[in-house]
């Protein structure tokens, strides 16, 4: 997947927005903005994996939010050794015409040391939003992991993969935390791009709106695709 | 064997003096599990559980299952929100420096067995 590729792809797909989440870092969001322009809003993002391998999708204000917050979480990493990359592929940090910049020595598959509050409160520290990534599923996400919502972490809304359909009984079992609900593809390859998706009533797609409809302020809202 | 009886076989620090309760609790059945909502749904009634985890739910959840103590092993120590919510909802609290593989071998071999024994 590269900056150029993973825009052609959503645009195909009728995104309006999409965010960059890699594991632990945000060393390639700016790319993926620098090659959208504006044809298509792209949001800095990160997947963080707290200490008790909870999934925790944070989406920040800008790309230079997203690079603070990442170097914070970078900062509990330790570095990848020589089998590394045989299991979990190589850690390419990408220009916005997918040429390679860097390889990234942080050992980002690996967990944080930061429990889940601490890291939803590292998240709206640098002026993001904390989403509990994909809780309907039996690992990685904070049910998986932790037996019960942790209801008092703060988090800003709940992400339910593509595998619960929208509007059954499934999803309203996630309903019960009183939080905003959003699907999101969670794309580990191009060809997830658009495979789950959340429309959000606003004004036009930014950081900003979307922050608002999470809160469901000012009539702005989100709902199922 | 008692609860008190493992902690001094095992040489278990206690986190949860104030509980006093437990330590004659005739404890049979143990679980291991790392995965909270597994041991949610497996863990055995008036049993022990071995975990890695320290977040506060791990109270929740042993309270629900109705477990009588956690071992953390590895020498994870919880915060002290989770000690005294341990301590209000009577659950008993060690640690161990041993990883779970060793701690649940002492266990069994003191006749600590699991669900499917």
């Amino acid at each position: 997947m590269t900056p150029p590729a993973i825009v052609e792809r959503a645009l195909a797909e009728g995104l309006g927005m999409i965010a960059v989440c890699d594991h632990n870092s945000a060393r390639n969001a700016a790319a993926v903005q620098e090659a959208a322009g504006a044809r298509l809003a792209v949001l800095a993002g990160m997947e963080i994996t707290t200490v008790e391998e909870c999934h925790v999708v944070a989406l920040f204000p800008d790309a230079a939010a997203a690079q603070a917050a990442g170097a914070e979480v970078g900062a509990t990493l330790g570095q990848i050794d020589d089998g590394y990359g045989t299991f979990f592929g190589e850690q390419r940090v990408l220009a916005a015409d997918g040429g390679e910049r860097a390889r990234e020595t942080l050992a980002l598959a690996t967990a944080t040391t930061l429990d889940v509050e601490a890291a939803v409160e590292l998240v709206h520290g640098h002026g993001g939003l904390a989403i509990a990534a994909h809780i309907d599923r039996r690992s990685f996400g904070v049910i998986g992991q932790l037996g019960l919502f942790p209801a008092a972490a703060g988090f800003d809304a709940v992400e339910l993969s593509r595998h619960v359909a929208a509007g059954s009984p499934d999803e309203a079992r996630f309903a019960v935390h009183g939080l905003p609900m959003v699907y999101s593809s969670d794309a580990h390859y191009q060809s997830d791009i658009g495979a789950a998706r959340t429309v959000v009533y606003c004004e036009r797609p930014t950081f900003a709106e979307l922050a608002l409809a999470l809160a469901g302020a000012d009539g702005r809202s989100v709902g199922d695709a | 064997m008692k609860l008190e009886d493992i902690a001094r076989e095992l040489g278990l620090t206690e986190l949860t003096p104030e509980v006093t309760g437990n330590a004659e609790a005739e404890i049979e059945r143990g679980y291991a599990s790392d995965l909270l909502s597994d041991v949610l749904a497996h863990a055995p009634e008036g049993g022990v559980l071995i975990t890695l985890q320290v977040h506060l739910n791990v109270i929740a959840v042993a309270s629900h299952a109705e477990l009588a103590a956690v071992i953390f092993a590895g020498d994870r120590r919880p915060d002290d929100d989770v000690r005294a919510k341990a301590v209000a909802e009577a659950v008993s609290l060690f640690v161990s420096p041993a990883d779970t593989f060793d701690i649940v071998g002492r266990l069994y071999a003191l006749g600590v067995k699991g669900n499917h024994a």
